[in-house]
């Protein structure tokens, strides 16, 4: 009989211990690199800790992040795997513009953003629709659509911007159009928009529906055992598949706030790796909503570190892409109880 | 002549991909999902570049490569079979582990002359008019990788480890009835899987494109692994897989070369549709070929928050 190994809950002193031999592990590859990695983690810090600025670069990082994370954690209650987050950001960020360029400043500022908001999340939302219909007429399987997706999301994001959406006055890079006022989200301080308190009302708002709706309900008995979700009589694929376009559409929110709280234009390489980060956000803290807001701080102050470490120490940027997983990682091999139960 | 220029470049393109989803059909029959493919072929373009520089020999930048991808695969391994982790995650976590550590050490390598495998037409058959330059005027590596998917069926039909890696994708609890250990199985046919996808990475830097970047994998891994689906667990169809996509990477370039007046973003988008619309068509029909205790894998998501 072979044995099915599960980890459960995870505890706060073993996630602690992992975080923390995770930067010791990589002050050694720092170090076999011929760096000095004192240097390289107080550049980092600095990076984060210099001013009310960098702070709030991290809470602005944070904000697409917690999203793309809830992206992958709504689905994962359903026992799926959302991992085109990447793309259902950009397709999110094209949402709000054609919405904003459809409105043509016809309307006040907040009916225009509340507009592009619900724009940006019906378009994310359809997109991953598409993999969860594939999932339920042919049993694609959607960690692989989805990924594929993300392909497709980043072209479509370049034939608009080097196309019929690119902005005729834009020198070097070609961008979109640079949106304007009524268009971008109030600022809270410094660079800090707005967002980030959607963001955070989002994710108390999916933790509350995934613990106390009956969807939420139906959701977790669906990931626990999909037998028994049968026998209760719910609509299984289309309780999946609710779970999936949800999870679209919250990436699809972030892609939004990000365009109209950051970028204020598409352009082509905008939040490269955002939505991969956003599934190790949600695996971290194994999909809990409320806790995939640590997560994604953590994420975020690594990710502005990692320019410090750049700027600062010479440093690929990139590198910090070892830190997160090494988390990642370590908390997946480590971070919980072991819980060893006879396979059926 | 468009037809030739096509499926020399199904083939040139399409041998790193090749090699990695072989590698990967074997890791997934032995039950293992291993999304960190896309890192271990980093590595494996990375080390081989890096070897082949420092050695002068590309040689042993390929054996490197082999060592590195394999190794990485190991990190895989050992979270998912020993420690129980979830295996989607765990993969998508060793990419991210393979991008960092090769951006970090790739850096000093960045536009180095590498040393490449140069292309070796086989006298007389590469005089052949399309197959020769088809199939007979490729760089070593690619010669080899002809050889990888027979050999993958081979050591999968016709071997005692083949039939072990099978019994451990399809019924586990046979396999340790019968005094095997999946676990053991397992971990070897990941680590053969990596050791592949770092073969495939160092033809792609020392062969296909004779540069090291940061990211220049730029997904190939995670098309592999995709590719392996598209197959139905099958290490003969892979081939016919890679060749597809990448025979419609190199038909869209060609479109491009020509000027057809379509964006280039439209006509890049041609593989990845073509490979979701082989799926879509492949998939129902396909899905009892997916190894039996595969399917756990996807369905150990969110149960436990």
């Amino acid at each position: 009989m072979s044995r099915l190994v599960e980890l459960t809950n995870t505890g706060p002193v073993r996630t602690a211990a992992a975080i923390a031999a995770t930067f010791v592990v990589f002050g050694l590859l720092l170090l076999a690199n011929g760096s000095d990695p004192i240097a390289g983690y107080r550049a980092m810090w600095d990076s984060i800790t210099r001013d009310t600025n960098s702070l709030g670069d991290v809470l602005v990082r944070f904000t697409p992040y917690l999203l793309a994370a809830l992206a992958v954690a709504v689905p994962a209650r359903a026992g799926l795997f959302n991992i085109g987050g990447e793309g259902q950001l950009l397709v999110g960020a094209v949402g709000a513009m054609a919405m904003a360029n459809a409105l043509g400043q016809g309307l006040p500022r907040y009916p225009t953003l509340v507009l592009m908001a619900v724009a940006g999340m019906v378009a994310a939302g359809a997109w991953v629709g598409v993999a969860a219909l594939l999932r339920q007429s042919t049993g694609t399987n959607e960690a692989i659509s989805t990924l594929l997706s993300n392909y497709l999301a980043f072209l479509l994001l370049g034939w608009l911007v080097f196309g019929r959406w690119k902005d005729p006055g834009a020198t070097g890079f070609p961008r979109s159009r640079i949106l304007d006022d009524n268009e971008v989200l109030p600022i809270l301080w410094g660079r800090v928009h707005v967002g980030l308190i959607v963001a955070v009302l989002v994710a108390v708002a999916v933790w509350a529906a995934l613990r106390w709706s009956r969807w939420g309900f139906q959701l977790r008995v669906l990931g626990g055992n999909a037998e028994a979700a049968r026998r209760a009589g719910f609509a299984s694929n289309r309780l999946a598949a609710s779970a999936l376009v949800v999870g679209g559409a919250l990436a699809g929110l972030g892609g939004m706030l990000q365009v109209a709280g950051v970028e204020q234009q598409l352009r082509p390489a905008m939040m490269t790796g955002y939505g991969f980060t956003g599934v190790l956000a949600a695996w971290m803290v194994r999909h809990h909503p409320l806790r995939a807001m640590a997560s994604a701080l953590l994420l975020a102050a690594i990710a502005v570190g990692g320019n410090g470490l750049k700027i600062r120490a010479g440093l690929s940027s990139a590198s910090v892409n070892i830190l997160m997983a090494l988390l990642l990682l370590g908390i997946l091999g480590w971070g919980g109880r072991r819980v060893v139960r006879a396979a059926t | 002549m468009m037809v030739e220029a096509i499926l020399v470049g199904a083939v040139r393109g399409g041998t790193s991909m090749l090699f990695a989803a072989v590698g990967e059909t074997v890791a997934e029959r032995a039950g293992v999902i291993n999304l960190g493919t896309e890192g271990s072929m980093l590595a494996g373009a990375l080390a081989a570049y890096a070897v082949g520089i420092e050695t002068g020999n590309p040689w042993l930048g390929a054996v490197a490569g082999l060592v590195a991808g394999l190794l990485l695969s190991l990190v895989h391994a050992g979270l998912v079979i020993s420690r129980g982790a979830n295996q989607v995650a765990t993969g998508l976590a060793v990419t991210f582990l393979g991008l960092g550590l090769t951006s970090l050490y790739g850096q000093s390598y960045v536009s180095q002359g590498v040393v490449p495998f140069d292309p070796w037409a086989v006298p007389g058959l590469s005089d052949i008019p399309l197959l020769g330059a088809v199939l007979f005027d490729h760089d070593p590596l690619t010669y080899l990788s002809f050889a990888v998917a027979p050999l993958a069926w081979w050591l999968l039909h016709r071997t005692g480890l083949g039939l072990r890696i099978r019994a451990a994708g399809e019924r586990p609890g046979v396999l340790e009835t019968a005094g095997g250990s999946a676990a053991r199985v397992r971990w070897i046919a990941t680590a053969i899987g990596g050791g592949l996808a770092g073969v495939g990475g160092a033809q792609l830097a020392t062969a296909f494109a004779r540069t090291w970047s940061e990211d220049m994998v730029a997904g190939r891994g995670f098309i592999a692994v995709a590719l392996v689906i598209f197959a139905g667990w099958n290490p003969m169809l892979t081939v016919a897989g890679a060749y597809l996509f990448s025979g419609a990477v190199a038909f869209q370039l060609e479109l491009q070369a020509r000027g057809t007046g379509i964006s280039i973003f439209i006509l890049d988008a041609i593989p990845y549709v073509v490979v979701l619309i082989v799926l879509l068509l492949l998939s129902g029909r396909r899905r009892h070929a997916a190894p039996e205790s595969l399917d756990k894998v996807f369905d150990t998501g969110g149960g436990s928050a």
